[in-house]
């Protein structure tokens, strides 16, 4: 099966700091893969790479055959990449409806002259999105909050208005950042079934940052670590968590630990705790 | 269902073209229908100073309104917004002025019943005459002219964000106000109007002595017309699509970038619109007290409509509108009370113009109190329909995920 | 060979003077990441401020010319009182004008900085107050000459203009790289919250921030005053404005944050404008100071010694 989505030889330097380093990447279609590392290991960084708000130093990033390395984000999205962001970034002053519809007017919204004339077309394709919105918003179960404020929802809605949002431009890869951060257990259950149910409903090929092993090594059908801007293990669950080297990144070498007394980041693969 | 095929054909939710026209034309035809009372009604019987504060209240409408189209839409912070009035104004007179030269030899009044104000007398002749022609071709113009300014301007806001574009569109302003002071002499005698070419009479606007002299075409009608129409546009486009994708912006562009909201485009787009509605919007300003000057539409004047905008609520429609009549009648009342208050009172004493002081007190108290002013993103209707909301009661739980 | 001495003196000293109210600029723009609107209007605020104290308090009127009728001990009394002043409507009005609004959106804050500015020029027309008719500042400096370059007299006031620039530049540059307080304002300039947590008193740093930059800019207020006695209009008229946003202008084309950068930029921005009026046109004073900062902002817009922010995504 052709991959969906090349990244060869990504890397990315800010100054002398090397961020990213020959970072690579395939994603088949209908993947569900994870993005995991210690904090600053560079995985935002890859996203942001991804989706065009950084411009590499090297390497390629191709979506079904097309390249889109060096595209401003927007044509990024237009051509099928979405994300959600890792500090919640909803408008916070719009309803949840407009939130979501903002998704949506990538691929329907009519240009000024429709607008300004109210021409049949312009009246029809915006209730055509408001539709296909309220049907979103049906199966995120948001439905009934959908005249509110985003700002004023609980933070576990606010994150599935931004998944929400981000199918809404129908994408065909969503990559979402640490989609379980500030959840109890029980949303982190609940988003692990989601996840999985809108892999399924929306063909979307997904891949996730998380720092919550749990999620990953539950979800997750392969992985790639990252330390420092370098992959050091790429492979399934199983294979990850036994891993040295991810060992290692995350609790340190037993001398190290005596030395400084570091703190554990990271957690062993049987305990399902972030 | 959603499916995730995405080239599937949906059925179309498109409205046959027909029942379409009523919701379209509906507003139009209401505000002609108020433009009409409100000059042949209200006008003859009011008199020529409530007149021309209606007139006044009505230009701010279309300043305020396009204004918040810009910092309330987009939340470009603009304050040079008096300079795209005055591009208009002076591209507009300079159509009228040495276009009815041109035409008829004078630059006077070649009106219809549309442009006749009662203070002119009684009017013999058509409902719209040439000059009505040649006035509204004027406010295009007018507005064309500030809509490219606009785009120039629109061009730094790409790089820059929140102060700084502030400070460039002040800049710009300033500097419009600067060039235009230097223009040349404007002409006086139609033998001289014929022989210099067009490119030429475009720099003969007057220079410091403003351009004077002007036909009175702007009238309750006029006014009340176009500012339907900038309102409707207005309103149209925060409803629609395009409007989602301002407010976008407004609220974080990143995010609607990540969404695949062309932001530069937008934003250079808002510009362009609201410059385009305050250069009509200086065009019926010049023609209403027959002259204009550069002098007077500075920082002073943007600051004025950059009031208006934060007090009646950033992006919306309904409170700018508002703030632009309160802060139209209010100077003039505030003034009648000072003139009567220092009849009486001792010359040492009389008191100063308190405008500007209430004014800029009301901002600093403003941004304490209620930063959004009075509507913030919302609009008059919208506070109704949350209200019969609340109402109801809360709903219990919610879906599975 | 006369006109440039000329020139580049009385570009030197309108350089010397946008640079202390650039200043305050870059200062509180460094410290509170905002446009301080209203700062112009407290150099408006010196001006004035120092007219009454010569005029009122010290009883000095307009001297006729010749030798001056001022004691020795008058240009620094009223400058130290109008510095004084000034610091304390700086204070003020950080107080209860900008505190409120540490945490809001920086708009609403620029909002705010407005009104104050509007509120500054227009109390200050009040009769009780300055009136509103422009007045002729007295002389406090004897018209003498110091000598003479290349048959270009050079007046006492324009190297006293020049001197009090630099001197207080020098005294500036001292206190903000060489004492505690001042690395105490760098930090805040750097990280409000992680000075904070390093023990340093950040509301005290702001408030003396403030009071620091509007001291200057009383100082560049009389100063002008003192260089041009004819140009005390009335505190809300446009030539003010203009030349409060011309500092702004020089804070920015230096790099807005960065205090050498003020400095560099106001002395630049004086000899293009001067250079500009005698070489060029005198008409298009304003437009060559405004080009330059479009021109600025659009291909390094955080000027020539400051450095660029980065939002993290």
């Amino acid at each position: 099966m052709m991959p969906l989505l090349e990244v060869e030889h990504l890397s990315i330097a800010f100054g002398g700091l090397k961020a990213v380093q020959d970072f690579n990447l395939t994603l088949a279609p209908g993947d569900l893969q994870g993005l995991i590392g210690p904090n600053g290991a560079g995985k935002t960084t890859v996203f942001n790479l991804l989706t065009g708000v950084y411009r590499p130093n090297h390497g390629t990033v191709r979506l079904e055959g097309r390249t889109l390395t060096g595209l401003r984000p927007y044509q990024v999205a237009a051509a099928g990449i979405a994300r959600t962001f890792q500090a919640s970034r909803l408008f916070a002053d719009l309803s949840v409806l407009d939130n979501v519809r903002i998704g949506c007017q990538l691929r329907s919204a009519r240009g000024l002259t429709a607008t300004v004339f109210r021409t049949s077309s312009q009246v029809g394709a915006e209730r055509q999105i408001r539709a296909r919105c309220e049907q979103l918003l049906e199966i995120f179960g948001l439905a009934d909050r959908r005249d509110e404020l985003a700002r004023n929802l609980p933070y576990g809605d606010q994150r599935r208005v931004e998944m929400a949002r981000a199918l809404a431009t129908e994408p065909k890869v969503l990559l979402l950042d640490e989609p379980a951060a500030g959840m109890h257990p029980q949303e982190k259950l609940m988003l692990r079934e989601l996840i999985r149910s809108v892999r399924r409903q929306f063909g979307v090929t997904i891949l996730l940052i998380e720092h919550d092993m749990g999620v990953v090594m539950d979800i997750c059908e392969r992985i790639t670590v990252l330390d420092y801007g370098v992959t050091i293990a790429a492979g399934t669950p199983q294979e990850v968590q036994n891993d040295p080297r991810v060992i290692a990144a995350y609790l340190g070498t037993p001398q190290e630990e005596e030395d400084s007394g570091k703190n554990v980041s990271g957690t062993s693969a049987s305990s399902p705790v972030s | 269902m959603l499916s995730g095929s995405r080239a599937s054909a949906e059925p179309t939710l498109n409205p046959p073209g027909w029942t379409v026209l009523p919701r379209n034309l509906g507003p139009l035809i209401i505000g002609l229908a108020l433009a009409t009372l409100l000059h042949f009604g209200i006008q003859p019987r009011a008199g020529a100073f409530p007149t021309k504060v209606m007139l006044d209240a009505g230009i701010n409408i279309m300043l305020a309104v396009s204004l918040t189209l810009v910092n309330g839409f987009t939340g470009q912070f603009s304050i040079g917004h008096a300079g795209f009035m005055a591009l208009g104004g002076y591209a507009a007179a300079a159509v009228t002025y040495y276009g009815s030269y041109r035409l008829w030899g004078s630059p006077d009044f070649h009106g219809g019943l549309l442009s006749w104000t009662v203070s002119q007398g009684t009017f013999h002749g058509p409902l719209l005459a040439g000059g009505d022609a040649l006035f509204l071709l004027a406010c295009l113009v007018g507005g064309l002219v500030a809509a490219g300014a606009g785009y120039v301007v629109g061009l730094p806001s790409l790089r820059l964000r929140g102060d700084y574009l502030a400070i460039v569109t002040l800049g710009f302003g300033e500097i419009v106000r600067v060039l235009i002071q230097a223009s040349r002499y404007q002409l006086f005698s139609a033998e001289e109007v014929r022989a210099t070419p067009f490119a030429k009479l475009a720099t003969m606007l007057g220079g410091s002595l403003g351009f004077i002299s002007l036909p009175f075409y702007t009238t309750l009608f006029w006014v009340y017309t176009l500012t339907a129409l900038t309102l409707i546009v207005t309103y149209r486009i925060k409803q629609s699509s395009y409007g989602r994708a301002f407010l976008s912006i407004r609220e974080d562009e990143t995010a609607a970038e990540a969404l695949g909201v062309h932001t530069t485009r937008y934003k250079v787009r808002a510009f362009v619109l609201a410059a385009f509605f305050a250069g009509v919007a200086g065009a019926l300003y010049a023609h209403s007290i027959g002259s204009i000057n550069a002098g007077e539409l500075g920082f002073q004047k943007s600051f004025d409509l950059v009031i208006m905008v934060v007090l009646g609520g950033m992006g919306s429609i309904s409170g700018s509108t508002l703030a632009a009549i309160l802060l139209t009648i209010l100077p003039e009342a505030l003034r009648k009370v000072t003139d009567y208050a220092n009849l009486y009172l001792p010359p040492e004493y009389a008191l100063p113009d308190l405008r500007m002081i209430i004014y800029s007190l009301a901002l600093i108290l403003m941004m304490i109190l209620r930063p959004q002013g009075l509507l913030g993103l919302h609009e008059v209707w919208d506070l109704w329909r949350r209200r019969a909301r609340r109402g109801r009661p809360a709903p219990a739980g919610k879906g599975p995920a | 060979m006369t006109k440039l001495v000329q020139t580049l003196m009385d570009g030197l000293a309108a350089g010397g003077l946008y640079a202390l109210v650039a200043l305050g600029y870059t200062m509180v723009y460094g410290i509170l990441k905002f446009i301080n609107f209203a700062h112009s209007d407290v150099f408006v605020l010196g001006a004035w401020l120092s007219f009454t104290v010569a005029v009122h308090l010290l009883g000095l009127g307009l001297s006729s010319a010749g030798a001056g009728a001022a004691p020795w001990w008058a240009l620094p009394a009223v400058l130290v009182s109008a510095m004084a002043a000034c610091g304390l409507a700086g204070f003020l009005i950080e107080r209860f004008a900008y505190r409120p609004l540490r945490n809001a959106p920086r708009l609403n804050v620029l909002i705010t900085a407005i009104g104050v500015s509007l509120l500054l020029q227009n109390t200050g027309q009040l009769r009780v107050f300055f009136g509103p008719y422009p007045k002729r500042m007295p002389t406090l400096v004897p018209d003498v000459a110091l000598g003479q370059i290349a048959g270009v007299r050079i007046p006492l006031v324009d190297v006293l203009v020049i001197a009090t620039a630099l001197l207080l530049m020098l005294a500036l540059e001292w206190l903000i790289f060489r004492t505690k307080l001042g690395r105490a304002m760098r930090a805040v300039s750097y990280n409000t919250s992680i000075a904070a947590l390093m023990g340093v008193n950040v509301n005290r740093v702001i408030s003396f921030t403030f009071v620091l930059g509007s001291a200057l800019a009383a100082a560049a207020g009389l100063l002008y005053g003192l260089k041009y006695p004819a140009g005390l209009k009335q505190p809300a008229d446009t030539s003010w404005v203009m030349m409060g946003l011309k500092a702004f202008v020089a804070a920015v084309v230096g790099g807005i944050g960065n205090v050498r950068g003020a400095m560099l930029g106001g002395l630049l921005i004086g000899l293009l404008e001067f250079f500009g009026v005698a070489y060029f046109d005198p008409l298009y004073r304003d437009v060559y100071v405004f080009s330059l900062l479009i021109l600025v902002l659009l291909f390094r817009p955080t000027g020539i010694l400051g450095r660029p922010a980065t939002e993290k995504v």
